[in-house]
């Protein structure tokens, strides 16, 4: 039995319950879950406020405008919406910076915590972006489509973030 | 589809999308961490467990036809394998990906924003770069490769092949260890030091006293 105050649902039936969210993707938009390509569609729309000569980049105009990209800006802020919802039922929200950090990293500085998740933002999403999508677009939706470039772009990512996460302390 | 509508659509969704990742504890710090290091493996029955959910609604779905077409993301080997890798790297580092960080944020995670941040300028970034990249990464596509058309087969029986192989995967990891195992303290995915402490010299125990 399964109930909303519960700290954990099994990763299985999570999982599933996340593949058919491409369902209403494909009906309602035509296309499947993804994630990144919302934080062109935002930092872009900011800085046309500065520059707006930025519309005038293939790239970058192709993001600013139409119902797929704000669909998106929205599913990516509803995650945070939904996260809350579930923590708050479940008594699992959080403050501070997760434990794991002082296992990683050998320090407990929040300061050198935040510069260093600035920059893995700052890669995560330039990679993303570079390799056109991410865990969602090219992992989940993209494998789910037999896509080549999903299997590609995952192997990737896997690979860098292993290489990565070996060069930091045991977290176990 | 307006784009009001079309936003509507996309909250309700994330929120489920959201709910689910928080359920699921896979939005944790500890467990893509973990999982990154091999030491805690709920992300992968996570992903693996969407995936192979996501093939077998894809395949029922174009093979009713409910679903006209299916929209893969076209191949740029350099690209991929590039931007991948330096993914992975901010995967590592932030212990989040673009979809998971918005749930750690939703969470109360104070680093979190600072990963959202970095986000944003990261795209922006690229936005910028995309000119100057495009000659070198971004051309030359081989087009939009799918593994039933290089085998010229229809999607849907690889599809719940494939599906099929997936639980199969999941099931022997629950048999090696099940899920529970790997949620840890307070379910954030931070599990005890794997093996008993013994390389510690015995002065450094403070319950001897």
């Amino acid at each position: 039995m399964i109930r909303l105050t519960d700290r954990a649902w099994s990763p299985y039936l999570t999982g599933a319950l996340i593949g058919l969210l491409q369902v209403p993707a494909f009906l309602l938009l035509g296309t499947a879950l993804g994630a990144s390509s919302s934080y062109v569609t935002v930092s872009a729309s900011i800085a046309e406020v500065f520059d707006p000569a930025i519309r005038s980049l293939a790239y970058a105009g192709k993001y600013l405008d139409g119902a797929k990209n704000w669909w998106q800006v929205a599913l990516v802020g509803g995650i945070a919406l939904g996260a809350f919802l579930s923590a708050s039922l479940s008594g699992t929200r959080r403050s501070g910076v997760s434990p794991v950090w002082t296992r990683a990293l050998g320090t407990s500085n929040p300061t050198f915590r935040f510069a260093l998740a600035f920059v893995g933002g700052f890669l995560l999403l330039f990679g993303a972006r570079l390799a056109d999508g991410c865990t969602s677009g090219h992992g989940i939706s993209g494998i789910a489509q037999l896509a080549v470039s999903g299997f590609l772009a995952v192997g990737a990512m896997f690979a860098g973030g292993i290489a990565t996460a070996m060069m930091l302390r045991a977290v176990r | 589809m307006s784009v009001l509508v079309a936003m509507a659509a996309g909250l309700l969704m994330g929120v489920a999308f959201g709910f689910l990742l928080e359920k699921s504890r896979v939005f944790e710090p500890g467990v893509i961490v973990g999982q990154m290091q091999l030491r805690n493996f709920l992300m992968l029955r996570i992903f693996l467990a969407s995936v192979a959910s996501g093939l077998i609604v894809l395949a029922l779905g174009t093979l009713t036809g409910i679903i006209p077409k299916l929209d893969p993301k076209a191949v740029l080997y350099g690209a991929q394998l590039l931007g991948g890798f330096v993914a992975g790297i901010g995967i590592a580092l932030a212990g989040a990906c673009p979809g998971t960080v918005l749930a750690q944020v939703g969470v109360g995670y104070r680093d979190a924003r600072l990963t959202l941040l970095g986000g944003l300028a990261g795209a922006l970034t690229f936005a910028y770069l995309e000119p100057a990249i495009r000659p070198v990464l971004l051309t030359g596509s081989p087009g939009k490769l799918t593994l039933h058309g290089l085998l010229g087969v229809p999607f849907w029986p690889l599809a719940l092949g494939f599906a099929a192989v997936l639980i199969g995967a999941l099931y022997a990891l629950e048999r090696w260890r099940p899920w529970r195992a790997e949620l840890g303290d307070n379910a954030a995915g931070v599990l005890p030091p794997a093996a008993p402490a013994r390389a510690l010299p015995a002065e450094a125990e403070p319950a001897a006293r």
